[in-house]
C-alpha cells in the first residue's frame, strides 16, 4: 500500500515535469524566471514558519544533546547508507568506476568503519562523492522545469522532486525492512526524522547568516538554488569554455558612472 | 601538409582573437588571489592580536583586494542607471560596511583550512579572468570556490567570489533587485534595510 502512494507521487511528479518543462539556464543575471513565484512565497513562509518553531528547535536540542564528535559519526553513518544508491545513479551515468568506488566504500565503512560511522575508505583513497537521482536525470538531458518551492522539503524543481521521490522510493534501509511490518514504519520514521535533524543541524550557521544579512530571504535562496542546479550539465553539452557563472560582467559606462559618483 | 597550414593559421586567428578580447594575465591574477588569501589566513586568522585588530587588518584587507565599487554597481543592476548619485554613492558604502561585518564575524570558521589552487578559466568579460581554488573540508569532497578577478591599469581585483557555482555577486544581485521591485521605498528602503544589519 504504501509503496503504492510512493509510486503514485513518483508518476504524478513525472507528469508534471514532463507537461512544464522549461529551459533553466540562467546565463543572463536578469533570466531568472519563478512562473509560481505567488505560490512559492506563500509555501516558503509556511516552511519558515515550520523551520522556526519545529525544526531549528529540534536541531538546537540535537546540537545541545551532542558533541560534534558524535554528529560527525552520524553525518558519516547516515552518509554511508546513500551509498548503494550513489553506486546505482553512477552506473546510470554510464560511470562504472565511480560506482565501484561507492560500493567499496559502502562495503569497507559498513564493516569495517563500524555500521558507517567512521570513514576508514577515504583513507585508502576512495574518496566520497555522491551520485543523487537528479543529478543522473540532468545527465540524460532531462530539463528541471521550473523553480518550485514543497512543502517541507523546501526550493525544488520537478526534476529534483521527481529525484527525491526515486531516492525514497529506492532507498535500501526501507527495502531492507520492508518484509517486517512490525519495524517498517518506525525504521523509515526514524531515518528520515534523523536525517531531518542531522541536515538542518549541519546547515544551521550556513541559513542563519543567510537569512540575517538578506533583506528578501525567498529571492536569496531561490538564486543560490539555481546556480547550484545549474552546474549540473547533460552529458552531451557542448561546452564552449564558458563556465556557468561567466555572467556578463563589463559595465560599459562605468567611468562615467563613478565620475558622477566623484562629483557628488 | 596543406591541412597543417590551415590549423596553424587557425590557431594563429583563435590566439589573436582571444589575446583582443581580455588581455589579462591569468598568472598574476592568481599570484594576487595566493596572496590575498594567504595574507588573510597568516596576517589575520593566525595572528595572535586582539579581535578588534583582526577586525581592522580584515577591512583594509578587504578594500585593498575587492573592488567594491564594481561590485556594488553591478549588484544593483538596472537599478543603478535610476538611482541619483547620492543613491549610488550610499549604497556602496552600507554594501562595503554589510559585507565587511559579516565577512570578518566568519572569517575565524576558516582556521586550519587552505586553498589548493587549481590554475584559471577565462571569462567572456574583457579583461577578467577566474582563478580556481579547493577547500579541503574535515568530511566529504573538498568546496570549489572561484574567484573572479578584473585587471585594471595593471591592478588586480577581485569581483565576485562563487562557491560551488553559487556567485556571491549573482545572489545579491537578484536579491537586491526582488526586493526593489516589491518595495514601493525602492533603493531607499533598500539602503534602509541593509544599514539596519550592519
Amino acid at each position: 500500500m504504501k509503496k503504492n502512494i510512493k509510486y503514485s507521487i513518483c508518476f504524478l511528479m513525472m507528469a508534471f515535469c514532463a507537461s512544464c518543462a522549461t529551459d533553466g539556464k540562467i546565463h543572463r543575471p536578469e533570466a531568472e524566471a519563478d512562473p509560481f513565484e505567488g505560490f512559492n512565497r506563500s509555501v516558503f513562509e509556511f516552511n519558515y514558519q515550520f523551520d522556526k518553531y519545529v525544526m531549528k528547535p529540534v536541531a538546537k536540542g540535537y546540537r545541545a544533546v551532542t558533541t560534534p564528535f558524535v554528529r560527525r559519526r552520524i553525518r558519516s553513518a547516515l552518509s554511508n547508507l546513500r551509498e548503494p544508491l550513489s553506486a546505482a545513479n553512477y552506473l546510470l551515468q554510464a560511470d562504472p568506476k565511480s560506482s565501484a568506488i561507492s560500493l567499496s566504500r559502502f562495503v569497507v565503512n559498513s564493516t569495517l568503519g563500524l555500521v558507517g560511522t567512521f570513514d576508514v575508505a577515504e583513507g585508502w583513497g576512495l574518496k566520497r562523492d555522491h551520485a543523487t537521482f537528479n543529478e543522473t536525470f540532468a545527465k540524460w538531458c532531462i530539463k528541471d522545469g521550473p523553480y518550485i518551492v514543497l512543502p517541507f522539503l523546501g526550493p525544488s524543481t520537478p526534476r529534483a522532486a521527481v529525484g527525491m521521490a526515486f531516492e525514497f522510493a529506492f532507498d535500501p534501509v526501507f527495502w531492507a525492512t520492508y518484509n517486517d511490518a512490525n519495524i517498517r514504519d518506525k525504521v523509515a520514521y526514524s531515518y528520515a526524522a534523523l536525517q531531518a535533524v542531522s541536515l538542518r543541524e549541519s546547515a544551521m550557521t550556513l541559513t542563519d547568516d543567510l537569512e540575517r544579512n538578506s533583506v528578501d530571504f525567498y529571492a536569496a535562496t531561490r538564486s543560490s538554488y539555481l546556480q547550484y542546479q545549474s552546474k549540473l550539465r547533460c552529458f552531451n553539452d557542448v561546452s564552449d569554455g564558458t563556465e556557468v557563472y561567466d555572467f556578463d560582467f563589463g559595465i560599459e559606462d562605468e567611468d562615467m558612472a563613478f565620475q558622477e559618483m566623484e562629483n557628488e | 601538409m596543406k591541412k597543417n597550414l590551415l590549423s596553424v593559421l587557425t590557431a594563429c586567428m583563435v590566439f589573436l582573437a582571444g589575446g583582443a578580447r581580455a588581455e589579462v594575465n591569468a598568472g598574476k591574477a592568481e599570484t594576487f588571489v595566493k596572496n590575498v588569501t594567504a595574507e588573510g589566513i597568516e596576517e589575520i586568522i593566525n595572528a595572535n592580536v586582539p579581535q578588534a585588530e583582526k577586525d581592522a587588518r580584515f577591512a583594509k584587507l578587504f578594500n585593498e583586494a575587492l573592488d567594491l565599487d564594481f561590485i556594488g554597481q553591478f549588484v544593483l543592476g538596472r537599478n543603478w542607471r535610476t538611482a541619483t548619485p547620492a543613491q549610488r554613492k550610499e549604497f556602496i558604502q552600507v554594501y562595503r560596511q554589510l559585507n565587511i561585518s559579516t565577512w570578518s564575524k566568519r572569517f575565524d570558521e576558516f582556521k586550519g583550512k587552505n586553498f589548493v589552487f587549481k590554475g584559471t578559466s577565462p571569462s567572456n568579460s574583457q579583461g577578467q579572468v577566474f582563478v580556481n581554488s579547493l577547500v579541503p573540508m574535515d568530511q566529504g569532497e573538498p568546496a570549489k570556490v572561484v574567484w573572479r578577478v578584473r585587471e585594471k591599469n595593471g591592478q588586480y581585483k577581485i569581483v565576485d567570489i562563487i562557491i560551488e557555482n553559487v556567485s556571491l555577486a549573482i545572489t545579491a544581485r537578484n536579491e537586491y533587485t526582488a526586493f526593489i521591485k516589491n518595495n514601493p521605498g525602492g533603493i531607499d528602503a533598500l539602503i534602509a534595510n541593509l544599514k539596519s544589519k550592519i
